[in-house]
């Protein structure tokens, strides 16, 4: 017996089923790749960013505090730096990323990285 | 002198870096304080306000929303020291610490209610003990100080014949005519009893017989009310420090110089003459005690 308001067993009694969907996926480590930029009014700060990498990622990212409009602080994964140093990766970050996000938001960043070398010897 | 220590609320409520801004305003709200320490293994690493909380995101941890350099004072702080680091900072409380650990708070309201028993109630001047603290302060950065002891005349007569609320109200405009002549960061006014006010002035000694000169002629020329003549005598006594400062004498050369424009005052008032000198003495640290 079924009405307009549910499937009903042995008169009144509603019949109630759960239907579950499961996906898996692994868990990043470190779940926050290459770069980390923590809005000015983010759900975490910097400090709670950096005992989150400290725990999850010990000695793999640098915290820079930063002066700017909408973000306070960038985390940098150090393999990174050595490629390419924060003062000259930082203001590109930020300035791509104040397009996209707020004072609330905490983006995400990966940062690929291709060192184009050209070299000549005398022959 | 008093201190904050003496006053301070020493029952302190203090929160943990990493408490959350949601526990912390909540916390706020029942104890109804604006601000509290952020202590972690006992030491102060930082304040939390009600301001801080309301611009934080409440998932956010205290260390994310507080404020690290805090304005801190040790409890043998004066009251007009924590007085003016707070209005220095614009803040609203001091953490009273012991080292690095905090051991008390005192609120701007706490601190202008115990401040307000040094204000006289009729004239809105510093009592005498503000002007000893500010003398004293003077004296120890090593600067030369005069004291103006100034006496109404015959102001025992006017309060007999026309009242003391008559008697009051003159006293009042006294104290304004005499605030319109010194000069704020160089002479410090205040009533030091009665019909009786004195300046701790930083200027030189002539400087200062030149300013008692202005205040007593300021009395005389100024528009009282039909039938009542005010008048004032001035005494003059300056001092400057005869050798390298040590501790704990200031009270007593203070007082020597206040006695002696005092004494001043009461013979310019004797010979008829508007200001005396009592002339400028070598502040010895044997001679004040």
């Amino acid at each position: 017996m079924s009405s307009k308001t549910g499937t009903y067993l042995r008169g009144s009694e509603p019949l109630r089923k759960a239907e579950m969907t499961i996906r898996l996926s692994e868990f990043e480590i470190p779940p926050m790749q290459d770069a980390l930029l923590v809005g000015k009014r983010a759900p975490i700060g910097p400090e709670a960013v950096r005992r989150m990498v400290d725990a999850l990622s010990p000695e793999q990212y640098e915290i820079i505090r930063i002066e700017h409009q909408v973000f306070e602080a960038a985390v940098l994964k150090r393999s990174l730096l050595k490629l390419l140093p924060a003062e000259k990766l930082l203001p590109i970050l930020l300035e791509e990323c104040e397009r996209v996000a707020d004072e609330q938001a905490v983006v995400k960043a990966q940062v690929n990285i291709t060192i184009q070398v050209s070299r000549a010897v005398d022959l | 002198m008093q201190t904050v220590g003496e006053i301070m609320t020493k029952e302190l409520v203090t929160v943990k870096p990493e408490d959350s801004v949601a526990k912390v305003a909540k916390l706020m709200e029942r104890t109804k304080i604006g601000g509290l320490p952020v202590v972690e293994g006992g030491r102060l690493v930082g304040i939390v306000t009600s301001r801080d909380i309301r611009r934080c995101h409440p998932n956010r941890l205290i260390a994310d929303a507080m404020t690290r350099e805090v304005v801190t004072v040790p409890h043998t702080c004066s009251l007009w020291e924590a007085k003016e680091l707070l209005e220095r900072h614009g803040i609203e409380r001091l953490v009273v610490v012991d080292g690095d650990y905090p051991v008390g708070v005192v609120t701007r309201s706490l601190l202008y209610a115990e401040l307000g028993k040094y204000i006289d109630a009729l004239t809105g001047l510093h009592k005498a003990e503000f002007i000893q603290r500010k003398a004293m302060e003077l004296l120890q950065d090593g600067k030369e100080i005069a004291i103006i002891f100034l006496d109404l005349d015959n102001f025992g007569a006017v309060d007999k014949k026309l009242g003391h609320v008559v008697g009051d109200e003159i006293l009042c405009r006294v104290s304004k005519v005499l605030g319109d002549v010194v000069e704020e960061g160089f002479d410090y006014l205040f009533r030091y009893a009665g019909d009786e006010f004195a300046v701790v002035t930083v200027k030189p000694l002539e400087e200062a017989r030149k300013l008692a000169l202005r205040m007593v002629n300021a009395i005389s020329e100024e528009k009282w009310p039909p039938g009542i003549k005010v008048a004032a005598s001035a005494g003059v006594a300056g001092g400057r420090r005869a050798s390298p400062r040590q501790g704990g004498f200031e009270p007593y050369t203070l007082s020597d110089l206040i006695n002696m424009a005092s004494l001043a005052s009461t013979r310019a008032k004797k010979e008829g003459r508007q200001v005396v000198v009592a002339g400028e003495v070598e502040l010895r640290e044997t001679s004040c005690i």
